[in-house]
């Protein structure tokens, strides 16, 4: 046991000496939370709209009314009068506004002789997100138009009643599991294995190898000291990213919670650790830890679930996010931190996370090479 | 530190080394091509060779980094391919390349690498101060490495390898790429080591001065094979070249004087290039007083007089045909490039 804590001790002391690298870790999934909190899936704002109107009957003034009433409150679309077709499309193709509506001249006519009358809308779906909310606004100004033209329903159309299970979460609360998988990415990614092939690339390795360390010692030494250090970073950005975005957890979820969010933490980054020295176990050059470590980043985050549904995924990405471990953390984290599960409740997420540890911590130590 | 005497580091056992007919192959390219020495306890060893000479390689399978393609090596009666373990633990070993870690200070690179050998507490601190002294680096422990010149880094580097009170001390050119003072430092340590704890020593080097200084016996190694082993003097010996003493002169005849000298019967042949004479003897410096002489009797004026020794250097180009200093073009990857540390550094 001299060995092993001689190898965790070394880590750790080399480790306090770069404060800058512990900022950068703290820093990077945080700002990732603003960032991606206010980039997008956040609710979209402030979409211009160009509307050319040639009717003056009664209708096409019920069109422009819904318009004008989405204009206000929330914000979502800016309505602009143009003068003429031309004006509009050309504003349309500059980028000035995402859709343009053309109401003729005989749409209030043709609605009350019966005839079969037509809106027109033009898109820039080269923006798909914002065209198809476009789309959508323009379909209610019209439904609701015509609800008000047949005075008389066949039928009542069924009604959702909804009823929100938890607490109201808003979109940066919800990235905060996410947040949380991406820090311990990124500290199993610069402790563990990272600190083998920096001391490969300095030629240090040679002189640890000529003692009496064993490969068993190496290998769990640098994981434990990675582990400590990823998980005081895992549950810092946890505290910063939740005051951030006001998840105030710690008044929600109970003791029991909270361990099971300790476990998940730690097993999440025994995972990550183990699978990173199997990949990276052999490699002699820090450079392609950087390009490696750019690629799992993104092939293991984006398809856990953290921010798209796994159940949307095609078939082939469902059965990847099946096998990625990150899938069971962001899982289990977010059942913790959402709807206070403790380890009971998350318990298959941390027995397939315990197994994943086992099976790929062991296998690393196999195949690391004590020899130069 | 009392404890760290003669029977501390030292017992009795025919051979610290027995290399058989080792080989190592990488790729196309025979780094040892069937090497095979002893070295004797309490002996200091050198291995003297150019670079890519195969020492690294040698001494990388001794101390367990490395397999050998084929043929052994023993250390400590211990086969160092199987036995691994048990030979990591009586041997200290320099590595070529500083191996300190930077961001520590030097007396944790100490302590966290005498835990790496279980020593229990109260004894790893004693030998690290004691070490840390005899290497002339007490008042500096308490900074990071980083901070070290090149010289007090190998020395720290010297101090750790020593940690585990080895039974055989290894070093690979422990002199590489230090200055000419750091390097008598180092001299003087092993020195001082040689003479207060008598371990066994195998040293690497392509620096003919710190053979001649610090070993006992020298193999003189080059492309993978043993080409010469014996004491520096038998080495010597083995050159039919003696001492030469030059001597620049004028109003003399030279017929008279080459007569005059050849009469000398520690002078084997007198020569004349250019202006001056040369003169092989078998003792140059016992001999000038009289050769000087006799040149005075002759009525000749000396202007220089230059005695060259035969040195090690002479010995390796009469076995080699070629000077030590000659290196060849180092081979650098296509697809990897020099970014990639070369990892088989011969």
């Amino acid at each position: 046991m001299t060995r092993f804590f001689a190898v965790v001790e070394r880590d750790l002391r080399k480790f306090v000496r770069n404060p800058v690298v512990m900022l950068m870790s703290i820093l990077m999934p945080v700002l990732y939370l603003v960032i991606l909190g206010n980039s997008f899936l956040g609710e979209l704002k402030n979409l211009p709209l160009a509307v050319v109107k040639h009717d003056s009957g009664e209708y096409g003034e019920r069109i422009l009314e819904r318009l004008h009433s989405m204009e206000g409150g929330p914000k979502r679309v800016i309505v602009y009068h143009a003068a003429n077709e031309g004006e509009a499309m050309e504003g349309l193709k500059k980028g000035v506004f995402a859709a343009t509506l053309i109401i003729p001249r005989n749409f209030s006519s043709d609605i009350a002789h019966g005839k079969t009358s037509e809106l027109g809308l033009f898109l820039d779906n080269s923006e798909p997100v914002a065209s198809e909310f476009l789309r959508a606004q323009a379909a209610l100004a019209l439904s609701a138009m015509r609800n008000d033209f047949i005075k008389i329903r066949e039928e009542k159309a069924p009604m959702l009643r909804e009823t929100e299970l938890y607490k109201k979460i808003d979109y940066d609360q919800s990235l905060i599991p996410g947040v949380i998988i991406m820090a311990i990415f990124l500290g199993a990614m610069t402790t563990g294995v990272f600190n083998v092939v920096m001391d490969r690339f300095m030629g240090i390795e040679e002189s640890y190898f000529l003692t009496p360390l064993t490969k068993m010692n190496i290998v769990t030494g640098l994981i434990v000291s990675g582990l400590f250090i990823t998980t005081i970073l895992a549950l810092v950005v946890l505290a910063i990213s939740s005051l951030i975005a006001g998840l105030y957890f710690w008044t929600t979820i109970s003791f029991g919670a909270f361990i099971a969010l300790l476990l998940v933490i730690a097993l999440s980054t025994l995972s990550l650790q183990g699978l990173m020295f199997v990949i990276l176990g052999r490699v002699d050059h820090p450079r392609i830890v950087g390009v490696l470590g750019g690629f799992l980043n993104v092939i293991l985050f984006f398809p856990s679930g953290a921010i798209y549904p796994v159940e949307s995924f095609p078939a082939w990405l469902k059965a990847f996010s099946r096998i990625n471990p990150e899938t069971y953390s962001v899982h289990a984290m977010r059942a913790i931190l959402f709807k206070g599960a403790d380890v009971y409740a998350v318990k298959q997420d941390l027995a397939l996370l315990f197994v994943t540890a086992v099976v790929l911590i062991s296998l690393a130590t196999v195949v690391f090479k004590r020899e130069l | 530190m009392r404890n760290m005497g003669r029977e501390g580091f030292r017992q009795p056992m025919a051979y610290a080394i027995e290399i058989q007919g080792l080989v190592k192959k990488f790729k196309d390219l025979s780094a040892l091509d069937g090497v095979s020495f002893s070295v004797e306890e309490g002996e200091f060893f050198g291995l003297l060779g150019p670079n890519g000479a195969g020492k690294t390689t040698l001494i990388r399978i001794i101390t367990t980094l490395i397999r050998p393609t084929s043929g052994r090596a023993v250390v400590m009666g211990m086969d160092c391919s199987r036995n691994c373990a048990g030979v990591r633990k009586k041997i200290g070993v320099v590595p070529q390349a500083l191996t300190s870690d930077l961001d520590l200070t030097g007396r944790e690179n100490m302590d966290i690498y005498a835990r790496f050998y279980d020593i229990p507490k109260k004894e790893r601190r004693e030998r690290i101060e004691y070490l840390l002294d005899m290497v002339g680096l007490r008042e500096r422990a308490a900074d990071l490495v980083a901070t070290y010149s090149g010289g007090m880094r190998r020395r720290l580097e010297l101090a750790r390898a020593l940690v585990n009170m080895p039974e055989l001390f290894i070093l690979d050119e422990p002199t590489l790429g230090l200055d000419p003072q750091s390097r008598r430092v180092v001299w003087e340590f092993l020195e001082k080591l040689m003479t207060e704890h008598k371990i066994t020593t195998l040293l690497t080097t392509h620096y003919m001065e710190e053979a001649e200084a610090l070993c006992d016996r020298v193999a003189i190694i080059d492309y993978g094979k043993i080409v010469a082993l014996d004491t520096i003097e038998g080495l010597k010996k083995a050159v039919p070249e003696k001492d030469v003493v030059e001597i620049e002169f004028s109003e003399a005849s030279e017929e008279l004087l080459i007569d005059s000298l050849k009469a000398m019967s520690s002078i084997t042949s007198v020569s004349i290039i250019g202006n001056a004479l040369r003169i092989s003897v078998e003792d140059g410096a016992g001999s000038i007083t009289e050769i000087l002489e006799r040149v005075k009797a002759e009525g000749g004026k000396v202007r220089k007089a230059v005695v060259k020794n035969l040195t090690l250097e002479d010995v390796f180009i009469h076995f080699t045909g070629r000077p030590i200093r000659e290196e060849e073009a180092k081979k650098v990857s296509f697809l990897l490039g020099a970014g990639i540390p070369r990892r088989w550094t011969r």
